[in-house]
C-alpha cells in the first residue's frame, strides 16, 4: 500500500511558507520561460498567418527578400499574359506589382523613430490580402499622394490617423483609411499606391509580383512557365512559404528562452532540493514510524518524490497563471529582412503552458530524487531516535 | 573559540544546504551578469574618442535611400570637415547566407585615416590602394573563415545586382569592429556601370568643437534639394539599430527584476529555515549572555557570507568564463564581444550584499523579539 497522499499534502500545508516559497521560484522560472517564448511564438504566428496560400510571389532570380529584388515593368507586363491567373468581378486579373520602401516615422509617444515599411501595391493588393480589411476611413485612390495605414501603426506613430498626414522627403502623405490585418505581418505597413511609390521614391522597377492563379494546377504550370522564361529572370514561390523563410528570425529568440530556463530551472531544482531536504530532516521519526507501520522504502521513496512533484506542479500553474496577463500583449521588434519595425504580440497557447507545467515537473523530479532517497534509506531505530 | 570561527562552524553544520544555498545564488547571479553583459553588447556601441569625431550622412527618408554621390565634393568644402569618404552597405552573401559579416565599399586611401583607432600595415594597406580590385577584411573575420591575404574571395551582391570579384590586400586589427570588409568604391561603382550614387558619406570632423556646427552645415546645405540628407555622430547612427530592437531592454530588464526576486525568495526561505532549527542554541547564547545584538550579528554575519559567497561565485564566475571563451566563435558572429564590466560585476555583487542583508531580515526580527524561556521551548 502506497503513503496516501494526504500526508503529503498535509505536510506542504503545515509549512505552508516554505512551500510557498518555493512554488513561487519555481512559478516565476515557468513564467519567465512561457513568456520568452510566447515571443518567439508570437513573432512566427505573425509571419505564418500572413502567407495566403492560394498567393504566388514573384521576386528576381537570387533575391531572399521582397527588399532587395527588382522586377522590371516591361516584366510585370509579361506575366500579366501568361495565363492561369484568377480574375476579379470585373474580370481584371488579380495580381498586384508592389515595391516596399522604409520611410523613418516618429513615435507617438515622442520616444524618438523607426524605420516604417511602406508598401506601394497595385488595387488587386487588398484583394489578394483578405486577411485586411478597411475599419476606417476608405481605400487610396491613386495620384493623390493617399495612404492607407494599419491599424497599429495608426496607435503607434505620430500623424497616422485618418485625416492627418506625414512627411517623408518632400512629400506629404494624407491618412485616408485604417485597415486591420488581424495580426498579420501587414499589421506594420503603411500601403501607397506602387506607381506614385515607383514616382516619388524614384525607382523605374518594382520589388514583387503578387499574384492568384485559378488553382493549384495553374499554380504549378505558372511557376514552372515563369521560372523557363528567359526573358523574366525570377523566381516564384508560394506566398505562405515567403512567409514561413522570415520566422527564422525567432531563432535567437528561442535560444535565449531555452538558455534561461535550462540555468534557472537548475537554480530552482537547487532550492526545491533544499525544502526537500529540510522536510525531511523535519520528519526522520515520523519516516521511523511509517517504516514501522509497514510501509516499504520504495514506498517511501515515492511518496517523497511524490511531495516533490506536488510542490512543483503548484509552482508550474502559478507560473502559468503569472504569465497569462501578457497574453496579446503587443510589442515590436526590428524584421532582419526589411530593417523596418514588426509589430506582434505575445502568444500564450495551451500548448505552451502545457509545456511550462511538463518543465516545472521535471524540475520536482530532479529536486526531489535525491532527498527522497535519502528518507527511504534511513535505518528505522537510528529515524526513531531523532530528535 | 573565536565568534569568526563560530560563524564558520554553523555555515558549514549542514554542508549540503550550504552548497545547495550558495549554488542557486551563484546560477542566479550569473544569469544576472550574463544578460546585463548581453544587454550592454546589444544597445551600448563602443565608443572611444576618435569614433565621436566620426559622422555619418545618410538620406532623410531611410538608409535604404541612396545619396548623389556630387554631394561629398560639396561636403568636403565644408569648414569642419577633415575626412569624407563614400561608404556603402553592400551587405552581400559569402559562400553562404549564414556566413553574415559586414561589408563596406568605401574610399581606400580614406579609411586609415577615418579610423585611426584601427591598425593596419602600411605595405598591405599600399597594395590594397594599388590593387582596385583588392580589399582588407578585419582578423576576426579572417579567422572565422580561415582567410589569407593575397587569396580571392567573391561576394554575392542581393541588395546590389553584382558579384564582386577581389583579392584580400590586407587585413587590420584593433579599435572598430574587426569584423569589416572595406572594398573600394571605384571597383563597386564599375561593377553597377556608375549609378553616380553612394549609401552613406562617412566623416571625420576636425575637432569635437566643430561638430554641432557641421551637422547642422551639411543638412543645411542640402534642404529643399530631391535628397535631403540626415547627418548623426556615429553613436547616434547606431543607437538608431539599437532602437529598433524595440522592447528588448525592458525584457531583459523585467527577466533579471524577476530573477533577482526568485533569488531573494529563494534564500530567505532557507535562511530563515537554517535558524529556525536553531531556536533552542540561540536562546541558550542569550542565556549565556550574549545580547540580542550579538546573536543577530551572527545571523546577519551567516547570511552575508552565504549571499556573498553566491555572488562571488556566480560574477566572477561568468567574468572567469567570458574571458576564456571566444565568443564570436560560439556564437556564430552574433556577438562580436561579451565584456563583463567591472560595472557590471559591481551591481551583481551589490544584489548579492543586499541579498543577504533582506534574507536575513525576517530571522532576525524573530531572534529579537523571542525570550529565552520561548527559545528554549522550541522543539526543531
Amino acid at each position: 500500500m502506497a503513503v496516501p497522499l494526504k500526508y503529503n499534502l498535509r505536510n506542504l500545508r503545515v509549512r505552508w511558507r516554505l512551500t510557498a516559497a518555493t512554488a513561487l521560484g519555481i512559478g516565476l522560472v515557468v513564467a519567465v520561460f512561457i513568456m520568452v517564448m510566447a515571443l518567439a511564438q508570437g513573432l512566427k504566428a505573425t509571419y505564418v498567418s500572413t502567407g495566403d496560400p492560394r498567393n504566388l510571389l514573384v521576386l528576381r532570380k537570387g533575391s531572399t527578400a521582397e527588399s532587395n529584388s527588382q522586377i522590371m515593368r516591361a516584366e510585370v507586363s509579361r506575366m500579366r499574359y501568361l495565363g492561369g491567373l484568377a480574375r476579379d468581378a470585373q474580370g481584371d486579373p488579380l495580381m498586384s506589382a508592389e515595391i516596399i520602401l522604409l520611410i523613418y516615422l516618429d513615435r507617438v509617444d515622442g520616444s524618438g523613430g523607426a524605420n516604417v515599411l511602406v508598401r506601394g501595391m497595385k488595387a488587386a493588393g487588398l484583394t489578394l490580402r483578405p486577411q485586411a480589411r478597411l475599419i476606417e476611413g476608405r481605400m487610396l485612390r491613386p495620384g493623390l499622394r493617399e495612404c492607407v495605414v494599419s491599424q497599429r501603426i495608426a496607435d503607434r506613430f505620430a500623424n497616422c490617423r485618418v485625416g492627418q498626414s506625414f512627411r517623408s522627403g518632400a512629400t506629404a502623405w494624407t491618412v485616408v483609411g485604417i485597415f486591420d490585418a488581424a495580426r498579420t505581418a501587414y499589421e506594420s505597413e503603411i500601403w501607397i499606391d506602387a506607381d506614385e511609390a515607383r514616382a516619388v521614391f524614384h525607382r523605374d522597377f518594382f520589388g514583387s509580383v503578387l499574384l492568384r492563379t485559378e488553382g493549384p494546377a495553374a499554380a504549378a504550370a505558372l511557376t514552372k512557365r515563369m521560372e523557363a522564361d528567359r526573358i523574366l529572370q525570377v523566381r516564384v514561390l508560394p506566398e505562405a512559404d515567403y512567409y514561413r523563410e522570415q520566422t527564422q528570425m525567432a531563432g535567437p529568440i528561442r535560444f535565449m528562452g531555452a538558455f534561461l530556463a535550462v540555468v534557472m530551472s537548475i537554480g530552482a531544482a537547487f532550492s526545491a532540493m533544499n525544502t526537500m531536504y529540510a522536510a525531511i530532516g523535519a520528519r526522520t521519526r515520523e519516516i521511523g514510524t511509517l517504516r514501522v507501520l509497514g510501509f516499504k522504502r520504495r514506498e517511501i521513496y515515492l511518496s517523497f518524490l511524490a511531495e516533490s512533484v506536488l510542490l512543483a506542479l503548484m509552482g508550474g500553474l502559478l507560473g502559468c497563471l503569472l504569465a497569462l496577463p501578457l497574453n496579446g500583449v503587443a510589442t515590436g521588434t526590428i524584421g532582419w529582412n526589411t530593417f523596418a519595425e514588426v509589430a506582434f504580440e505575445f502568444r500564450i497557447t495551451a500548448g505552451l503552458m502545457a509545456k511550462g507545467v511538463a518543465f516545472a515537473l521535471v524540475m520536482g523530479v530532479l529536486g526531489g530524487l535525491l532527498p527522497a532517497r535519502l528518507a527511504a534509506r534511513k535505518p528505522v531505530l537510528e529515524a526513531l531516535h531523532a530528535a | 573559540m573565536t565568534i569568526t570561527g563560530f560563524i564558520i562552524r554553523n555555515v558549514l553544520r549542514n554542508k549540503r544546504r550550504l552548497v545547495l544555498t550558495v549554488m542557486s545564488v551563484a546560477l542566479s547571479l550569473f544569469l544576472y551578469t550574463v544578460l546585463q553583459t548581453a544587454l550592454r553588447e546589444l544597445t551600448q556601441p563602443a565608443s572611444t574618442e576618435e569614433s565621436a569625431l566620426r559622422l555619418v550622412v545618410r538620406h532623410r527618408v531611410s538608409l535604404a535611400n541612396v545619396l548623389p554621390v556630387k554631394y561629398q565634393a560639396r561636403i568636403e568644402n565644408l569648414p569642419g570637415v577633415d575626412v569624407c569618404s563614400q561608404f556603402t552597405w553592400f551587405g552581400g552573401i559569402y559562400q553562404e547566407e549564414k556566413n553574415f559579416f559586414p561589408q563596406f565599399a568605401c574610399e581606400g586611401d580614406k579609411i586609415a585615416r577615418l579610423f585611426k583607432e584601427a591598425t593596419f600595415d602600411p605595405k598591405e594597406m599600399a597594395d590594397f590602394i594599388e590593387d582596385r580590385a583588392g580589399c582588407i577584411v578585419g582578423v576576426k573575420t579572417m579567422e572565422r573563415f580561415g582567410l589569407k591575404v593575397g587569396q580571392k574571395i567573391t561576394l554575392q551582391g542581393v541588395i546590389w545586382d553584382c558579384d564582386p570579384e577581389m583579392t584580400i590586400r590586407g587585413v587590420y586589427r584593433g579599435g572598430i569592429d574587426e569584423t569589416n570588409l572595406f572594398f573600394h568604391h571605384d571597383y563597386f561603382d564599375e561593377l553597377m556601370g556608375n549609378p553616380g550614387v553612394v549609401g552613406t558619406f562617412w566623416i571625420k570632423a576636425t575637432s569635437a568643437a566643430a561638430i554641432p556646427g557641421l551637422i547642422e552645415r551639411i543638412d543645411r546645405t542640402f534642404r529643399n534639394t530631391d535628397a535631403e540628407t540626415k547627418t548623426e555622430t556615429e553613436r547616434a547612427f547606431q543607437l538608431g539599430f539599437v532602437s529598433m530592437f524595440g522592447n528588448i531592454k525592458m525584457l531583459i530588464g523585467s527577466i533579471c527584476t524577476v530573477i533577482v526576486f526568485t533569488m531573494m525568495l529563494v534564500t530567505a526561505s532557507t535562511m530563515s529555515m537554517a535558524i529556525r532549527e536553531r531556536m533552542r542554541e540561540l536562546a541558550i547564547l542569550k542565556a549565556l549572555g550574549f545580547d540580542g545584538l550579538r546573536v543577530v550579528g551572527l545571523i546577519v554575519a551567516e547570511s552575508f557570507g552565504l549571499a556573498v559567497a553566491g555572488g562571488l561565485v556566480g560574477c566572477f564566475g561568468a567574468w572567469f568564463l567570458f574571458r576564456h571563451i571566444d565568443i564570436y566563435k560560439v556564437t556564430q558572429g552574433f556577438f562580436l564581444k561579451f565584456d563583463v564590466t567591472p560595472h557590471i560585476l559591481a551591481g551583481g555583487m551589490l544584489i548579492a550584499a543586499v541579498l543577504g542583508a533582506v534574507s536575513c531580515a525576517i530571522p532576525a526580527r524573530t531572534t529579537l523579539r523571542m525570550t529565552i524561556i520561548e527559545g528554549l521551548k522550541e522543539l526543531d
